[in-house]
């Protein structure tokens, strides 16, 4: 055998090395992560103290059994600790599920998965974003960390380079929880021994442009919400939910610009109200956008750091009640002195269509994941 | 972990990148393996195959260089993850081309982010310019040729 081997021949002599690294294809292995972020939060006023909480601290954990088949989990401390009957700490699983490779294509998942809609339920992990809290309609409208269980499909569509989709089978939300200014939110069942009763199908499909800097995104969930309860019907897509989503990401050098808009049917709210006592709106809608560029650029032209100076404007809408109809502006920087850590500073402005519970508050962060 | 290439993968790789008539051979060098290609008796240059973290599967790709050790192309091999992958795609890894160990590349300067994909862009740069490092180091003291 010569030296230099014709190129079918290339699998002679590089099938060695190659070749034993095959082997190990099967090898099983476990991969741990994590991300967190603690927050200094000063509301403006006489009587309204700073606060400073350990806000999430998040386990990564996955494995990967063979070629095929692979468990993803992240499991979630909020607040820093658990203890009853103390207000606020949670220990949550946010996502637990494993996933079949079917082809390069088609992913089988079942678990507790998180639902596609938006920017932040899918990518929150704190570098992600600017701002030290979520924007505020990543809480109001999109009930982020959304999260149910259920079955489905996921993958790259075949049409072009930069299709991707997912498509759900999940637990539904249940119209006992939903309320007027936080609409759909404390509807969703997270995992905890949810009812079956109302099968939602949720799905997104999102193109990336291939050569990068664009991401856009369409998502929609469609489900009953009955929960069992025949008073609010027997059907089971009976008092259905419909959201429909849109959301787009730009970056490109010091530029990063995010959108997201969303809009909830709630189909039966009259009914849900008098039978709840609460006063969910027919209609949840609303959206941001917002704008950041990396100041860095003139101030340290050889760093590859960033000092992202932005700015986020909310409009949302979670009844047609005018005091709940929020304007949300934030204005901050956020410093990353590698891309998977930040320090983050904001000052946010709350203001009402109504002109009511305007607030100020001031916010600093830190964040991380690995 | 280390995870390979199917071999069919790596050879239609190096044939897309130094044309059909490359001639390849594996060369052995500090415990890594690196692909000499040639036709007759020129040197078309070195490829060497290597796994980065996304964010918790591999990604398999291989960085090719010419004889003055400029970067020839990468490929990525296999990308394990079930959606995403835009790494992949041509028109993103032709930023690399013509890049030598000396420059810089940096995510958001000279190497383009793709939004939603931090991880894997982070990840497969850092990998590309570690492996043309080595590759340039090993070409530059003969431990190549």
């Amino acid at each position: 055998m010569t030296t230099s081997l014709a190129l079918a021949g290339i699998l002679v002599s590089a099938a060695v090395p190659l070749a034993a690294q095959q082997t190990q294809q099967d090898k099983e292995s476990t991969t741990i992560g994590g991300y967190g972020e603690v927050h200094y939060t000063n509301p403006r006023g006489r009587n309204t103290p700073a606060e400073v909480n350990l806000r999430r601290f998040v386990i990564y954990l996955a494995h990967t059994f063979n070629d095929r088949l692979a468990f993803r989990s992240e499991l979630e401390l909020e607040d820093a600790k658990v203890e009853p009957p103390g207000a606020g700490g949670e220990v949550a699983l946010e996502q637990a599920f494993l996933d079949y490779r079917v082809s390069d294509r088609v992913t089988l998942r079942t678990g507790l998965v998180l639902v596609p809609i938006g920017i932040i339920n899918e990518t929150h992990e704190p570098p992600t974003f600017n701002s030290v809290d979520r924007p505020a309609f990543d809480h109001d409208v999109i009930p982020t960390t959304w999260r149910e269980i259920g079955v489905g499909i996921v993958g790259r569509l075949p049409v072009a380079d930069g299709w991707n989709y997912r498509l759900y089978l999940l637990n539904g939300l249940r119209a006992d929880g939903f309320s007027d200014a936080e609409g759909i939110r404390e509807g969703r069942q997270e995992g905890r021994e949810a009812t079956f009763a109302n099968p939602s199908l949720t799905g997104r499909i999102e193109w990336a442009r291939p050569a990068g800097g664009l991401r856009v995104g369409g998502a929609f969930w469609y489900g009953g919400t009955t929960a069992g309860d025949t008073l609010l019907g027997t059907g089971t897509f009976d008092a259905p939910v419909t959201v429909l989503s849109a959301d787009a990401r730009y970056d490109r050098g010091p530029l990063s610009v995010r959108a997201v808009a969303a809009t909830i049917s709630v189909s039966d709210a009259d009914t849900i109200n008098a039978l709840y006592g609460a006063a969910v709106g027919s209609r949840i809608s609303g959206g941001y956008g917002e704008v950041a560029y990396n100041v860095l650029q003139f101030l340290a032209p050889q760093s590859s750091q960033r000092l992202n100076a932005f700015v986020r404007h909310e409009r949302y809408r979670t009844t047609d009640t005018a005091a709940l109809a929020r304007r949300v502006t934030t204005l901050g920087l956020a410093y990353k002195p590698t891309w998977n850590t930040i320090f983050k500073g904001d000052y946010t402005l709350l203001r009402t269509e109504a002109g009511t519970g305007q607030a100020e508050v001031l916010r600093l962060g830190v964040g991380y994941q690995f | 972990m280390m995870q390979g290439a199917p071999p069919a993968k790596v050879t239609a790789s190096i044939r897309r990148i130094f044309g059909a008539d490359a001639e390849a051979s594996a060369l052995a060098v500090a415990a890594d393996t690196v692909l000499r290609v040639a036709r007759g008796d020129s040197l078309l240059g070195f490829a060497s195959v290597r796994n980065v973290i996304g964010k918790d599967q591999p990604i398999t790709f291989l960085v090719a260089v010419d004889p003055a050790n400029r970067l020839k192309d990468v490929d990525v091999l296999i990308y394990r993850e079930p959606y995403g992958g835009e790494v992949a795609y041509e028109a993103w890894r032709r930023q690399f081309r013509g890049k030598s160990a000396a420059d810089s590349l940096r995510v958001g300067r000279e190497i383009r982010a793709i939004s939603g994909a931090t991880i894997s862009v982070h990840a497969v740069t850092e990998g590309v310019k570690r492996a043309l490092a080595d590759l340039t180091r090993w070409h530059e003291t003969g431990a190549i040729r």
